[in-house]
C-alpha cells in the first residue's frame, strides 16, 4: 500500500524524528493496524516514533497545518479499538518515551514519559517500600500513556481508586501544538479540572508527554482468601455482605466455573474446581486485617463456601493471582476467538443480570465465560466463538454489545475501564441522550476543533453507527421517562 | 420578572434593594426555563446554594441569582450499592444524616455543613481534613446533572462507582464555580461511617519542630484518617486522627513515634477537625494556598514570619492544602499575599477579601488559561454564568 502523505509531508516528519522515527513499509504498518480488539483493522498512512515533548509537538504543528488526522498509541493493549488508525491517519507511537524522569519520595511522586509500562512505575519505587496502585491486569504490558487515556482500572482500584485519582500533573499537545501543563504536582490547580476530564478522553483531546503519578506506601500486610461455592449467586452476596459490614478490601474477583477451567489449563493455579470463586484481598496493619479476614471467612461459610484458602505469603499470593490476571489470555484455551466486555451494574443487581446474560448466551447458542471485579460491579463477560464458523464473529460481536444494553437497563454503565473506543461509541447513544453527548463535543471543540485526534472514535456517528444493524439510534429509553427519573 | 414568574411561581422570585431578582426554582426543567430566558437576554446569572462561598473565585453581581434552596432532597441511597443521588440544594449536613441512617456517609468534611449545599461545594470543590484518608471530592463524585447557559440538560458519569463511558464532566464541572454549568443533581460514592476514630494533638512553638515527625508519620504505615497542622502566634499543633480496629494499637505506634521526636500526643476533641471554620468566619481575608507535602511547615512558620504586619492564623493539611487568615490594614495584607505569589512553591487563592484588599483572586497560568477559556466560550457562549469569576471579562 502507498501512503497517502505527500512525499513532501512525508519529508517535513522524516526531518522531524529522524529516519529511525518513521515506519511507512506497509509490512511493518501491519502492526500498528489494530490493538487488542483485532476484529477492527485500519492501516495507519505513517508511523512515528517520536523522543521527546518537543517532536511530539512539531508532528502535531504538522498535522494541524496539513489537516492530518493523528492516533497516538502507547502498547496497543487496548481492547475497545482506541488505537485503531483513522483512514489516513498517522500513528505517533510513544513507546520510545519510555523514561522514569524523576522520583521524589518524601513527596510521593514520579515522575514518567508515557511509553513507560505500568509495572515499571511500581518497580522504581518497590524498593523504597512504595508501589503504584492502578493495577490493570495487563500491567506488564501496558503503557502509562495508554491508562491515562482510558483511565485504566484494575483490581485494587476498588480500595485505591482509577488512573484519574493518581495522575497529579500532565504535559499536554494540543492538537494545534500548543504545549500545555494539566493538573499540577500541588493540590487543586487553579481554574478548571482539565486534567481530569482529559483523563479518560481516550487520546482525544491531544497527546500526553510527560506525567507525574502518585504512589503510595505499600501496606504492611496483605492476605488473600480464595472460596470456592456452588452458585455465582452465593459468592455475590458474600461481596455484599462484606461491603454491608461496613469493610472496603482492596480487591473482591469474581470467577465462574469456565474461567476458572481455563485458567488452571493455562498457568495452572491450582483452583479448586467449583462454579464460582471469589477472591478477596484486605491489607493494613497486621492486627486489624487478621480480624477482618477471620469476619470476611465468616461471611463466606455463611453463604456457603465449600472450601476458603488463605494465602498470606507474596509466593502464595501471587499464585492466586496468576490465575486471575491471566482470565483474558487463558479464553484463547476454550475457544479459537473471543470478545471481552466491559460492562458495569450497581453490585446489587449482579445475580438478576447474570441469569439474564446466560439466557441470552443459550439463545445464540455461545458460549459466555465471566471473570468480574465484583467489589465495584464491573463484569467481564467474554463470549467465546469461532471466527471460521460463518455468521458466527457478527452474531458474537452483537451478542456482546447486547449484554451492554442489559447493562445500562440495570442502572450500569456500558465501560469501566476498557473504554469506548471504536468498538462502544455507538452503545453510547444506549447510555447517553443525544444532549449529553452533546456536551462532552463542547469540550472536545475546546481542545480539538478541527476533530484530528484520535477521529470518529468515543462519539457515535452516522457513518459508523449508521451502518449497524442493531438500531444504535432507538431512543434513549430514559428520554421518555423524562429527566427527573436519571439513570 | 413577569417571564421569571411564569416558570417558577410568584412567590419564589423576588425582587433584591440592588435591582437583582432572586428565583429559586423547584427542579431542574424550571432551571432550564430560567437559564434559556436569561441567555435570550443576555441576563447574568449567580448559581446560589448555602451562600457560605460567593465570595470565592470574586465577587459578582448579576441580574439574577439562581436558588438551588428548593432542590433539597435526597433522591435515593441504594445503601448496598454504597452510591446515592442529591439534589444540589440540599445541605451537607442533611445529606449526611440521610445517609447515617445505613451507616454511611459521603466521605467529606465540608465548611459550614449545616448551611453549605452539596452544588455550593461541588462547584467550590471544597475539602477538608478526611482528603488524607478519601481522596479529593472529584473523586467522590461519580455523576450530575446539569444544565447549560442554554437551558440545556444534561447527564454524565452515572450511579456505579466504576465507569469511564464518554468524557468525566463531572471532574470538569467540580470546582469550576459555576462560571460552566448549574449543577441540580449529583450522585456520590460513599464509605462506611468510620468505627474507631480517636483524634490525638502534638504540641510545639514552631511548625519546623514538628516536622520531622510529620514527615516520619507520611512515611509510616500508620493508619491516618486526617493529618492538619494548626499555627498561629501562639504556637504550632500537629492534629492526628487515626482510624483503625483497637487491637491494630495504632495510638501506641503513634506515640513512639513521637517519642523518638521528643513529642507526647495528647488525646482530644474532634472538634478541631472543625478549627477550619474559624478562618473563614473571621472579619479577614482568607488564602488558600497549595504547596508539595514536604513543605507544608515551612509555609506555616513562614506566614508568622512575613516582612509586613499582617497577622496569619492557618490550618493546614498534610497533602499541601493551607487555609489561612490574614488580619491587618489591608496594604500589608496585600503585599503579604504578593510576597508569597513570588514564590513559585506557592499557589495562592483569595477566597475571600476583607475589604479594600484588591488582589486577583486566581494566578491561572497562561497556556493553561486560553484553553480553560475556549471550554468557557463552549458553554457559555454569551457569558451570563458568573461573569467575571476565574477570568475577568471572560
Ligand atoms: C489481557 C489484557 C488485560 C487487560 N486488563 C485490563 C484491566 O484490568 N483494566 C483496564 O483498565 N484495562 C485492561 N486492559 C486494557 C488495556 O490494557 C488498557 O486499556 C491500557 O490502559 C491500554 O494501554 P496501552 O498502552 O496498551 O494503550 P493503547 O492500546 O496503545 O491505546 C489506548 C488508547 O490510549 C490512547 N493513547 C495512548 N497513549 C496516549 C498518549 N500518550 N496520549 C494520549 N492518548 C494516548 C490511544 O489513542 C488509545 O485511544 C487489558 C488488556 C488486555 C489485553
Amino acid at each position: 500500500m502507498s501512503s497517502s502523505l505527500t512525499t513532501a509531508v512525508l519529508s517535513e516528519l522524516r526531518r522531524i524524528v529522524g529516519d529511525r522515527g518513521l515506519i511507512t513499509a506497509a509490512n511493518q504498518l501491519q502492526t500498528y493496524e489494530c490493538d487488542g480488539l483485532t476484529a477492527f483493522r485500519v492501516p495507519p498512512a505513517a508511523v512515528l516514533l517520536p523522543e521527546s515533548t518537543s517532536q511530539v509537538q512539531s508532528i502535531l504543528r504538522l498535522c494541524h497545518r496539513e489537516r492530518i488526522p493523528f492516533v497516538a498509541r502507547g502498547a496497543g493493549t487496548g481492547l475497545s479499538g482506541g488505537a485503531l488508525p483513522a483512514e489516513g491517519s498517522i500513528v505517533i507511537a510513544l513507546s520510545r518515551m519510555n523514561r522514569i524522569l524523576n522520583i521524589d519520595i518524601p513527596n510521593q511522586q514520579i515522575t514518567v514519559q508515557p511509553g513507560v509500562i505500568n509495572a515499571n512505575v511500581t518497580a522504581a519505587v518497590a524498593a523504597q517500600g512504595y508501589f503504584y496502585a492502578p493495577d490493570p491486569s495487563s500491567q506488564t504490558v501496558c503503557s502509562i500513556g495508554g491508562n491515562v487515556a482510558e483511565n485504566a482500572g484494575g483490581a485494587h482500584c476498588l480500595k485505591y481508586g482509577f488512573t484519574v485519582t493518581h495522575v497529579l500533573e500532565m504535559t499536554v499537545v494540543l492538537p494545534d501544538g500548543d504545549v500545555v501543563t494539566l493538573g499540577s504536582k500541588t493540590p487543586d490547580a487553579p481554574g478548571y479540572d482539565l486534567a481530569g476530564v482529559f483523563i479518560g478522553s481516550e487520546g482525544t483531546l491531544g497527546v500526553a508527554t510527560e506525567m507525574t503519578l502518585r504512589i503510595m506506601r505499600k501496606p504492611e500486610t496483605v492476605q488473600v482468601i480464595l472460596a470456592a461455592f456452588d452458585t455465582i449467586s452465593a459468592a455475590a452476596q458474600s461481596v455484599s455482605d462484606v461491603i454491608a459490614s461496613g469493610q472496603l478490601p482492596a480487591a473482591m474477583e469474581i470467577m465462574d466455573r469456565l474461567s476458572i477451567e481455563a485458567a488452571e489449563i493455562s498457568v495452572h493455579p491450582n483452583y479448586p474446581a467449583c462454579e464460582a470463586l471469589l477472591l478477596i484481598e484486605l491489607d493494613g496493619p497486621q492486627a486489624e486485617v487478621d480480624l477482618q479476614m477471620a469476619a470476611v471467612i465468616d461471611i463466606c461459610k455463611k453463604n456457603g463456601a465449600w472450601e476458603t484458602r488463605l494465602a498470606v505469603d507474596e509466593q502464595a499470593r501471587f499464585l492466586v493471582w496468576k490465575g486471575r490476571k491471566a482470565a483474558f489470555a487463558a479464553a484463547g484455551r476454550l475457544s479459537p476467538n473471543y470478545i471481552v466486555q466491559d460492562g458495569v451494574i450497581p453490585r446489587t443487581s449482579l445475580p438478576a443480570v447474570l441469569e439474564k446474560l446466560n439466557a441470552m448466551a443459550a439463545a445464540e447458542n455461545l458460549r459466555v465465560t465471566n471473570v468480574f471485579h465484583a467489589g465495584d460491579g464491573n463484569l467481564h463477560p467474554i463470549v467465546l466463538y469461532n471466527r471460521d464458523n460463518p455468521g458466527e464473529e457478527e452474531r458474537a460481536i452483537d451478542l456482546s454489545l447486547r449484554i451492554l444494553d442489559v447493562c445500562v437497563e440495570a442502572g450500569g454503565s456500558i465501560t469501566g475501564e476498557h473504554g469506548v473506543g471504536r468498538e462502544k461509541q455507538c452503545s453510547m447513544s444506549y447510555m447517553f441522550s443525544d444532549p449529553d453527548i452533546e456536551t462532552m463535543q463542547r469540550v472536545r471543540h475546546a481542545f480539538d476543533p478541527l476533530d484530528l485526534a484520535n477521529p470518529e472514535k468515543l462519539f457515535p456517528t452516522p457513518r459508523i453507527c449508521g451502518e449497524r444493524s442493531r438500531g444504535a439510534y432507538a431512543p434513549h429509553p430514559l428520554e421518555a421517562s423524562g429527566i427527573a427519573e436519571v439513570f | 420578572m413577569e417571564r421569571l414568574a411564569a416558570i417558577a411561581d410568584e412567590e419564589f422570585v423576588v425582587a433584591g434593594s440592588n435591582g437583582a431578582v432572586t428565583v429559586s426554582p423547584a427542579n431542574t426543567q424550571q432551571v432550564s426555563a430560567i437559564l434559556a430566558l436569561a441567555s435570550e437576554h443576555r441576563l447574568s446569572v449567580a448559581p446560589i446554594g448555602g451562600g457560605t462561598k460567593q465570595t470565592w473565585g470574586g465577587i459578582t453581581s448579576p441580574h439574577i441569582y439562581l436558588s438551588l434552596a428548593r432542590l433539597n432532597r435526597v433522591i435515593e441511597h441504594p445503601w448496598q450499592d454504597l452510591t446515592c443521588t442529591v439534589q444540589a440544594g440540599c445541605t451537607w449536613f442533611a445529606l449526611q444524616q440521610n445517609l447515617s441512617q445505613h451507616g454511611q456517609f459521603a466521605a467529606l468534611d465540608a465548611l459550614f455543613s449545616d448551611r453549605a449545599t452539596v452544588g455550593g461545594i461541588l462547584s467550590s470543590n471544597d475539602s477538608g481534613a478526611l482528603r488524607q484518608r478519601y481522596g479529593s471530592l472529584r473523586d467522590l463524585v461519580i455523576g450530575m446533572t446539569l444544565v447549560l447557559s442554554d437551558g440545556t440538560i444534561a447527564r454524565t458519569g452515572g450511579k456505579v462507582v466504576k465507569n469511564v463511558a464518554g468524557y468525566d464532566l463531572s471532574k470538569l464541572v467540580t470546582g469550576s464555580l459555576g462560571t460552566l454549568v448549574v449543577i441540580t443533581e449529583a450522585n456520590f460514592r460513599l464509605y462506611p461511617l468510620p468505627q474507631y476514630e480517636r483524634s490525638f494533638t502534638l504540641a510545639a512553638p514552631q511548625a519546623a519542630q514538628l516536622a520531622p515527625l510529620l514527615a516520619d508519620i507520611r512515611a509510616s504505615h500508620l493508619l491516618t484518617q486526617s493529618l492538619q497542622l494548626r499555627r498561629s502566634a501562639s504556637g504550632a499543633h500537629l492534629d492526628v486522627c487515626i482510624n483503625a480496629h483497637p487491637e491494630a494499637h495504632q495510638e501506641a505506634i503513634l506515640a513512639q513515634m513521637a517519642k523518638q521526636h521528643g513529642l507526647v500526643p495528647e488525646e482530644c476533641s474532634p472538634s478541631i477537625w472543625r478549627e477550619r471554620e474559624t478562618i473563614f468566619s473571621a472579619d479577614a481575608t482568607v488564602l488558600r494556598i497549595s504547596t508539595l507535602p514536604t513543605r507544608v511547615c515551612t509555609l506555616a512558620d513562614q506566614l508568622q514570619a512575613t516582612q509586613s504586619d499582617a497577622q496569619a492564623i492557618s490550618v493546614s493539611q498534610a497533602i499541601g492544602i493551607h487555609d489561612v487568615a490574614l488580619c491587618g490594614s489591608a496594604d500589608a495584607v496585600a503585599s503579604t499575599i504578593a510576597q508569597l505569589r513570588a514564590d513559585a512553591q506557592n499557589t495562592v487563592a483569595v477566597l475571600q477579601p476583607a475589604p479594600g484588599v484588591d488582589m486577583p483572586p486566581h494566578v491561572i497560568h497562561p497556556s493553561a488559561l486560553s484553553l480553560m477559556q475556549s471550554v468557557k466560550r463552549n458553554f457559555d457562549p454569551h457569558g451570563i454564568l458568573n461573569p467575571g469569576k476565574f477570568f475577568a471579562g471572560a
